[in-house]
């Protein structure tokens, strides 16, 4: 039996709550025990990958930082919600290499065809 | 069927954990094995051993307890949503010279990688959330 | 076929997100302060009753709130052992708050 895939979905902003670095550190573990999982950011979640942060005055780590590496770990892609994109006018140009923007019929197709969802 | 449960909701704040616990009572009730309880994030606050609930309210840190010794079984805290919380067992306290361990005896200490193993064996995987 | 499970109030942007992506063949429960998108004649229960999928609410937050009373049509009260009946039908769940 192959292992079970998991679509991890991230929807909390970075740094108002502990959810989304709880949510990269869980994709992290999975992806050092060969385990990588989907990655979904949706709704706020999106703003986990605006360029430019800098937490150095909040005494926490960049979280733009982290998902950077996480090619590194063998997740190369991060699908983001479009729409939400929008909301916030990002464009792809802000996004991270390997991000990529789908639309609602893809995000439902991701949380259909995955075994089990981690929802963050 | 085996199951896995993700527990992020604060047992201090709304329903979630409370909930976590009836549901994990109700698939055992209908058969279902329980691989893992993780307990993730806000989610560690239920293995509080030092938490005292208001007379009369839900006690959800004895709720779990009582769930783990009846069916035995394994409750996990993430170590370092845990540790930062100041949920330590005694070697955590020990490692990092703290006058006291909090952790409930009903619960254990754990990496992330539990999670990962428990959702790569169970045939469903359910999480809950509370209010972020 | 996903279960989404709502927990959080009816103006939370997480029940925009769910109602969006819902799908055909899709089940929503509902609790904790989900359950007030079950609330008859509100706006939330219009929108969850034209999604197309299928409602529940759990009881013991439902009748906490005081929506049982007040129960939008449509939607079917389910207790924990029907709320685990659902993960044993629906193979993945999302979770909403």
């Amino acid at each position: 039996m192959s292992a079970p895939s998991v679509l991890l979905v991230t929807r909390h902003a970075p740094y108002g709550a502990s959810l989304a670095r709880s949510a990269l550190d869980a994709a992290l573990a999975a992806a050092a025990f060969d385990r990588p999982p989907t990655l979904l950011f949706l709704g706020d979640g999106v703003l986990q990958l605006l360029p430019g942060q800098d937490a150095s005055g909040i005494g926490t780590r960049s979280h733009r930082r982290v998902l950077d590496s996480l090619p590194l770990y063998g997740i190369d892609t991060l699908y983001v919600d479009s729409q939400a994109l929008a909301g916030h006018d990002l464009t792809a140009a802000d996004l991270p290499p390997g991000a990529r923007p789908v639309d609602d019929a893809a995000i439902r197709a991701l949380l259909a065809g995955h075994d089990h969802i981690l929802g963050f | 069927m085996n199951y896995a449960l993700l527990v992020l909701a604060s047992p201090f704040s709304g329903t979630g954990s409370l909930t976590a616990a009836r549901f994990a009572e109700a698939a055992l009730g209908r058969g279902h094995h329980i691989a893992r309880v993780f307990f993730l994030d806000q989610g560690v606050g239920a293995g509080m051993a030092t938490a005292v609930s208001p007379q009369g309210e839900a006690d959800p840190v004895a709720r779990w307890a009582d769930l783990a010794a009846r069916h035995d079984l394994e409750l996990v805290l993430c170590v370092s949503s845990a540790l930062k919380r100041g949920l330590l067992d005694d070697t955590e306290a020990a490692r990092y010279e703290r006058e006291a361990h909090t952790v409930h005896p009903a619960f254990e200490i754990g990496g992330l990688g539990l999670l990962v193993e428990a959702t790569a064996q169970a045939d469903r995987v359910v999480t809950f959330g509370g209010s972020a | 076929m996903v279960l989404h499970t709502v927990n959080c109030p009816p103006s939370h942007p997480a029940l925009g997100q769910c109602l969006r992506l819902l799908a055909p063949g899709d089940a929503l429960l509902l609790l904790g302060d989900g359950v007030y998108a079950a609330l008859a004649g509100s706006r939330a229960a219009a929108e969850l009753a034209a999604s197309g999928a299928a409602l529940h609410v759990l009881d013991v937050d439902a009748r906490a709130a005081g929506v049982l009373e007040r129960l939008a049509d449509g939607v079917s009260v389910c207790d924990d052992e029907g709320f685990v009946a659902l993960t044993e039908r629906y193979p993945r769940q999302q979770a909403w708050y």
